[in-house]
């Protein structure tokens, strides 16, 4: 289904949509195991195009819009399987732009000079963010944290936003890479990009303060990461999906292309009817939620469903092109990979529809 | 659910659950097997006495003219309540197309008694020998002088032994090719002369369905809709609106809140796969309440849906038999009572629910006719 778009928004998504005609899958598959994974040029354009601040308010230099841009933006960035982390420096970068002041850090951070991600996970199966066993000490000005994170996508990354257990209960704080305690353990993922162990060992941070509209900062950002991770999947389903539908009008079999044949007409309605269950999430919680206040259950379901869905449909991809789509010479397979990557990244499906119980208090 | 009410919203939520608490009889709440129409007419004359039976209609024509918030909030808080679902077709079916479609004279007799209730409409679309293939319908309507002659077999009418009239399809041209283009629209009053209603009795107990034999019945010309053998067009052209109307996440909110209270009573809430299926579940009622609105915000800024509404259909009628089988698990060898289950949280109803809700992926196209639709129409697929 068509969204409905004001001008601005239509333009913003197809200037994003120009930006990615210079990915896609043959730069995604130049990028596998390189070091870091993206280009830093491409990450810079996209700091001078605005995409990093967008939602940073226009007083701290930001673009200041809302959650349906951000999430036009990374739709098309999974569309194109682009490898430079814009959702990740976004999200980070309006939360180091939240505070009465800015973090220093913030303006580097838009403009692509730094890349700061989020660092939240402890465990396989994605936890509870406002309870982190990493804890900050020390007072404001002088915080230590300890403790060790997750599936961190480390790569090319000058700084990170960690979840920790504070005195006052859950607190947003601020690492560099090179700070003193902060080291970091690699492991190559099938996906291409590295994926990586945190430790902190009394590394001083900063405190990130919460959104005058937020519940608290942790939280916030979280159910940011849960919308951009989520868009971006969206566009990756929407992509093999359409890769797939040109195939199925073009291979012959039978002497007929393989597309008139119903039993695969109906799989490729299957596709869709979940890429739009998953697009209509995404625009709607975008459409209806401030950006430093996404209600927590909605933000959990939508990672669940279009982590789920973007598993399925990717599969189903591959299954529709036959033996060409096992290969790696083959586009197909590097959306299977992105959305297993974006799928299991701060908990895959299973684990937000673990949390989703507590969350949407399904029990009481 | 997936957003918060603004303020105003919020005001709006609450002045309608204190009036449906106030007014909506008790016996009707959390009703499973849908009340017949002499029940449920005096609960659709209150509503449109208080002005709020056709919430999707405009002020114009006796409706709310609500807004797409408005709209959801009022779902929502009828599912909340457990209010009954009402007969649909005047208000959902041919309300609209005549309102689209319909002359001067045919909106003036028959737009007011559906808002007011006094006219309970059936649709009279599928045949014995045209279910899925329902362009092959052959109910001969012979045009003679002023008036129409109608002489065939109507299948599968909901509600027709209560229904004062039926708009049907009839074929007016028995040679057009294609078949679609031999089809006219008309509005048959149910007691003219020559009319035999029988109910069918379903799996699920009820007997909403009829058949309807049509032995030379008099239709005056007046009552065509549109023009002669446009019939097909008008039929198809408020499918969309159709679709996303048996769509409503009131149905699947509905279906959860009983999840929830027999997963309470029969204690299986507290088993960690039972509640992994619930999540799921749960998960994809937001995710239809998204899709919903996003249809109807497309409509209110008049971008019809045609086909891309297919996938609301599949969506919603599969969701709601995903959840009643996860009813059917939650009340484990309860299930099969053909009453409901007296529960320390109120009374369940169960194995009816679940056999109800067999038809949805059957009825308004089945899921089959509706992936057809979407592989052809939307993905341009080839044939």
């Amino acid at each position: 289904m068509d969204l409905y778009l004001t001008s601005e928004q239509a333009l913003l998504r197809d200037s994003a949509a120009k930006f990615i005609e210079a990915a896609g899958p043959k730069a995604a598959r130049g990028f596998r195991a390189q070091d870091p994974s993206f280009s830093a040029p491409r990450l810079r354009h996209a700091g001078e195009l605005g995409w990093l601040g967008i939602l940073v308010p226009g007083a701290a230099g930001g673009l200041g819009l809302g959650l349906t841009e951000l999430a036009l933006v990374l739709e098309q960035a999974g569309r194109g399987l682009v490898c430079e982390p814009i959702g990740l420096a976004a999200i980070s970068a309006a939360a180091l732009g939240q505070g009465r002041t800015p973090h220093p850090v913030l303006d580097r951070a838009m403009t692509g000079a730094a890349l700061i991600v989020p660092a939240f996970q402890e465990s396989a199966h994605g936890d509870d963010p406002l309870a982190p066993r990493t804890h900050v000490a020390g007072e404001d000005g002088a915080l230590r944290l300890t403790g060790k994170k997750m599936f961190v996508c480390a790569d090319g990354a000058d700084g990170f936003l960690v979840n920790a257990r504070g005195r006052d209960g859950p607190a947003l704080c601020y690492v560099a890479r090179n700070a003193p305690g902060c080291t970091l353990s690699r492991t190559q993922t099938v996906e291409g990009r590295k994926l990586a162990t945190l430790t902190l060992t009394d590394a001083p941070a900063d405190l990130i303060p919460p959104h005058s509209s937020s519940r608290n900062a942790v939280d916030a950002l979280h159910n940011l990461v849960l919308l951009a991770l989520s868009s971006e999947l969206l566009g990756v389903m929407e992509k093999a999906n359409e890769i797939t539908l040109d195939y199925l009008r073009l291979r012959k079999q039978f002497g007929k292309p393989i597309g008139s044949f119903q039993a695969l007409q109906h799989q490729a309605a299957n596709i869709y009817v979940r890429i739009e269950a998953t697009r209509s999430l995404v625009f709607q919680i975008a459409a209806n939620n401030d950006a430093f206040c996404i209600d927590p259950a909605t933000a959990i379901a939508l990672k669940a469903k279009a982590s789920e869905d973007a598993m399925i449909v990717t599969e189903a991809c591959i299954q529709l092109h036959g033996a060409i789509g096992f290969t790696d010479e083959h586009d197909i397979g590097l959306y299977l990979k992105r959305a297993m990557l974006l799928s299991a990244l701060f908990g895959n499906a299973a684990a937000q529809r673990r949390r989703y119980i507590a969350a949407a208090d399904l029990t009481a | 659910m997936f957003r918060r009410d603004a303020l105003d919203e919020a005001q709006y939520r609450m002045d309608v659950r204190t009036w449906l608490e106030a007014n909506l009889p008790v016996a009707l709440r959390g009703r499973t097997t849908r009340p017949s129409p002499l029940e449920l007419m005096p609960w659709y004359h209150t509503l449109s006495r208080k002005g709020w039976i056709a919430p999707h209609w405009p002020r114009q024509y006796g409706g709310m003219g609500a807004t797409l918030n408005e709209q959801i909030i009022m779902a929502e808080e009828l599912a909340r309540i457990g209010a009954p679902h009402l007969p649909v077709q005047g208000l959902n079916h041919i309300g609209p197309i005549l309102m689209e479609f319909g002359t001067a004279a045919q909106k003036a007799q028959h737009l007011p008694p559906i808002i007011a209730g006094t006219v309970i409409w059936a649709q009279g679309y599928s045949e014995p020998g045209a279910g899925s293939d329902l362009a092959s319908l052959s109910t001969r309507a012979t045009l003679e002088g002023d008036h129409f002659v109608v002489q065939g077999h109507k299948i599968w009418t909901t509600w027709a032994h209560h229904s004062d009239w039926m708009f049907a399809l009839v074929r007016t041209d028995p040679r057009a090719q294609p078949r679609q283009a031999g089809i006219s629209f008309l509005l048959v009053d149910l007691r003219s002369p020559g009319i035999r209603i029988s109910p069918i009795k379903t799996i699920a107990g009820d007997d909403e369905f009829s058949e309807v034999f049509l032995d030379e019945v008099i239709v005056p010309a007046e009552n065509l809709v549109g023009k002669l053998n446009d019939g097909w067009r008008i039929a198809n052209a408020l499918l969309g609106h159709e679709r996303l109307a048996t769509s409503n996440p009131q149905f699947s909110l509905t279906a959860l809140e009983r999840i929830k209270t027999m997963a309470r009573a029969s204690g299986i809430i507290a088993d960690p796969a039972f509640q992994d299926r619930l999540a799921a579940a749960s998960i994809n009622v937001t995710a239809l309440s998204a899709m919903f609105s996003h249809a109807v915000e497309l409509t209110n800024h008049e971008k019809s849906l045609g086909p891309e509404s297919s996938v609301i259909k599949i969506f919603g009628s599969e969701l709601l038999q995903a959840l009643n089988d996860l009813l059917i698990e939650a009340a484990g060898g309860h299930a099969l009572a053909d009453r409901p289950i007296a529960t320390d949280f109120g009374e369940v109803d169960v194995a009816t629910p679940f056999l109800q809700s067999r038809r949805v992926t059957i009825y308004g196209g089945s899921s089959e006719i509706q992936r057809n639709v979407l592989a052809r129409r939307v993905l341009d697929l080839p044939t």
